[in-house]
């Protein structure tokens, strides 16, 4: 078998205890890695620039940059696993279109999964998992949503009478801003905690979007657009988050009128975004990138899923990075550079954070979903991106994606730049 | 030392040195051409003489031969685990061909470990992360057990047939009792983080490193059957009772400069063991259990007796002798030598 398997694994023995960051920031043929990662812009629901157009056109426009940037040959390309929540049957067969119209011949295979809000980590998980087990050599994970158009009421049916009979199960169809409240509540998560933690977001995006950091990840589209006052429709190219507003402070937050309740802590400005947004990553085994000449901007390491109660779905990041670390071979909270933790809400954010004892400066260093937005299906590929680049950036390694879920989950990845 | 007795394998770098159980004078060796990365293997049939050690019987393999066994119920069968994941049966009396082969794991084997109570099982380790369980009289597996990362070692008690233990890459001592439901946890009962340090450190010397490591190599007391002792690539030997595996370790032995590659329990003595280095040396050890109990601490600071630094490259088996007056053992190392010395000797400051 492998000689130079048996030659490194002996030369480890020899070389001593390595901790597991060492361990991790090792490069090995059967790595899982990232050769491209990108994303759209995201802009504000109903008002911006992408109000008009269809998730799929969204996709379709994310694929073919992913293609472009990574120069990949389409046709090696097996599958491609779309994360997208709000979308009617989950919007199959309008992936598999917008694949072919991305420039992906009819021999990569298109799916779209649904897990709430980490639906574009697991789209990206699945595929690194398909990699690794051999069933596909080359894989795209994606996420989509276009909260403009399909944001609404529709999304859930009906509980039947059984569900409503069993507590615990009703409770997942509680909307997530009155949850997130009495969880706000309940855990004494002060207003104006809420209020500087989701200042704070937007002011590092604000300062993220001037240096131009984000102009990495952001592949720009061009769209049509129906302005809304004249009612004409022109083509407009977006390459700019447009939630990012500046002169925003935990006082001017402390002004606006909570959402949920009347004596609530909870409001638009501490809260995530409703946008629209799509977002790919491109993922193969290391020796597959070496043969082919692709850049490797990180590789994937691991990832957990864990369940949580429904009305807590806010604690989720808090068991799930634990998880995480310790399926990466033990790491802990110093041996990570930045965690990218989704903002759902400001309160169930800095909750995990404090549990977690994760410093203030390695949570999303370039603001998150308060400042910019929260494509449902989008975050978790999203997420990859805005990672793995400023990791790159500032000469970093080892990152953590992570969210809470819809219903009580958390997942969490771990992620290595190189 | 002036009574140490010698053989040289040219062109092969040993694994592993095994006693016969039944005959004093009865020694194999397996080995590895290339230092066990690319080529075949042989394994060495010795025996002890009035003319020194000599060849009674060779096997080849195609592949490098990581570890040995003897066969507890035929004096002339002993098993050999290969690098190409096979574990092959070979009887003296037949040449040239193993009388079974056994090839389930899909990555080397790295260590075989007949069952010396009942007698009619063996167990297997491999780099595919798991442990089989086999019958020496068919070819299928009777039983998988899942690691799930490279298992290094693997083990049975010397009391108990159905308790099987395992060390692996994962810094992990597991322990499996085939007794329990297969399910949820396929016969895993205790499982043991060999790095992490005792509630309250031992009262002398430098404390052992924190960080997982790779556990090499692994041994049940023959006294205290619920004594098992490890040894890995931070280089720290220690040992722990499984009855309370959330103790941390009993005691801990500290003084190797590389990883530990392989320890044995003495067959004489409760808290005697030997241990084979990648520092080139063999050293003796008490393990503490004799000594007073100390006021502060529960863990114990074994104590190294004596150190064997003959071999001139890494030393990657150790073994001891059944019988006699007790205290002979054998070593292998990738000097291409095995070496017989009392380790009296040691103790008496003759090394």
């Amino acid at each position: 078998m492998g000689a130079l398997e048996r030659l490194s694994q002996i030369s480890g023995q020899i070389s001593g205890s390595k901790s597991a960051r060492e361990k991790l920031l090792e490069k090995n043929p059967d790595d899982i890695v990232v050769t491209a990662c990108l994303r759209t812009a995201f802009t504000k629901g109903g008002k911006g620039g992408f109000k008009d157009t269809q998730a799929a056109d969204l996709m379709a426009g994310a694929l073919k940059g992913l293609l472009e940037r990574s120069k990949i040959d389409p046709s090696l390309v097996e599958d491609v696993c779309v994360g997208e929540v709000l979308a009617p049957g989950g919007g199959a067969t309008e992936m598999r279109a917008a694949a072919l119209v991305a420039g992906l011949p009819e021999t990569a295979a298109v799916r779209t999964l649904n897990r709430q809000c980490s639906s574009g980590l697991q789209a990206c998980v699945d595929v690194a998992n398909q990699i690794r087990t051999g069933m596909i050599e080359i894989g795209i994970g994606a996420g989509v949503e276009s909260m403009s158009l399909q944001y609404g009421p529709q999304a859930v049916t009906e509980f039947s009478e059984l569900l409503e009979s069993h507590p615990e199960a009703a409770n997942c169809k509680v909307p997530m801003g009155v949850l997130s409240e009495d969880m706000a509540r309940d855990l004494k998560i002060s207003r104006a905690d809420q209020d500087a933690f989701a200042a704070a977001s937007y002011q590092k995006a604000l300062k993220a979007q001037q240096a131009g950091l984000f102009d990495e990840e952001i592949h720009p589209l061009t769209v049509k657009f129906t302005d809304p006052k004249s009612g004409e429709t022109k083509t407009v190219t977006v390459n700019k988050d447009d939630g990012i507003r500046p002169g925003i402070t935990a006082e001017s937050l402390g002004k606006i009128r909570p959402a949920f309740a009347e004596n609530g802590s909870i409001h638009a400005g501490n809260a995530s975004q409703i946008s629209d947004g799509a977002a790919a990553v491109l993922l193969m085994r290391r020796s597959t990138a070496e043969r082919l000449g692709q850049t490797v901007l990180g590789k994937f390491v691991a990832a957990s899923v864990v369940g949580v109660k429904p009305l807590l779905m806010g604690i989720g990041p808090w068991k799930a990075i634990p998880k995480a670390l310790s399926l990466a071979g033990g790491l802990t909270n110093d041996d990570v550079d930045i965690f990218e933790i989704n903002e759902a809400f400001a309160s169930q954010c800095l909750w995990c954070a404090n549990e977690l004892k994760i410093p203030k400066e390695k949570i999303n260093p370039k603001g998150g979903a308060i400042a910019f937005g929260h494509p449902l299906g989008c975050t978790g590929a999203r997420q990859v991106s805005t990672l793995l680049y400023e990791l790159r950036r500032r000469g970093q390694k080892i990152g953590v994606t992570s969210m809470c879920v819809g219903t009580g989950m958390g997942m969490a990845a771990v992620w290595v730049a190189e | 030392m002036a009574a140490m007795l010698e053989f040289r394998t040219p062109g092969w770098n040993p694994y592993a040195v095994k006693y016969s159980p039944y005959y004093d004078s009865r020694i194999a060796v397996a080995s590895a051409a290339n230092y066990g990365i690319v080529g075949n293997g042989r394994l060495f049939c010795l025996g002890l003489g009035p003319q020194g050690v000599q060849i009674e019987k060779t096997f080849d393999t195609n592949d490098a031969q990581y570890d040995l066994a003897w066969s507890e119920i035929n004096e002339n069968q002993l098993l050999v685990a290969c690098g190409d994941g096979s574990i092959k049966l070979y009887d003296m009396n037949i040449n040239e061909f193993p009388v079974m082969n056994f090839h389930e794991h899909k990555r080397e084997t790295f260590s075989v470990s007949w069952s010396p109570v009942t007698k009619d099982t063996f167990a297997s380790s491999s780099w595919d992360g798991t442990i089989k369980i086999w019958s020496p009289a068919r070819k299928e597996s009777i039983k998988t057990l899942p690691v799930g990362n490279c298992t290094y070692s693997t083990s049975y008690c010397p009391s108990n047939p159905h308790i099987i233990s395992a060390v692996s890459t994962d810094s992990h001592l597991r322990i499996f009792d085939l007794r329990t439901p297969v399910s949820a946890q396929y016969h895993l009962t205790t499982k043991i983080p060999v790095h992490v340090p005792p509630p309250v450190p031992p009262l002398q010397g430098p404390t052992p490193p924190a960080a997982p490591g790779e556990i090499l190599t692994h041994d049940w007391n023959k006294y205290n059957h619920t004594v098992i002792a490890t040894g890995g690539v931070d280089k720290v030997i220690r040992t722990f009772d499984i009855r309370n595996p959330s103790a941390g370790p009993e005691s801990i032995m500290l003084g190797h400069d590389y990883a530990v590659r392989r320890l044995a329990w003495s067959p004489h003595a409760s808290d005697i063991l030997i241990s084979a280095s990648y520092d080139m040396t063999v050293r003796l050890w008490t393990d503490g259990s004799s000594m007073p109990a100390q006021q502060a601490s529960p863990v114990k600071a074994g104590i190294q007796l004596g150190i064997m630094n003959r071999h001139t490259e890494f030393v990657t088996g150790v073994d001891w002798c059944l019988f006699g007056v007790g205290g002979w053992v054998a070593t292998v190392g990738w000097d291409e030598r095995l070496l017989l010395w009392d380790a009296n000797r040691l103790l008496q400051g003759q090394a």
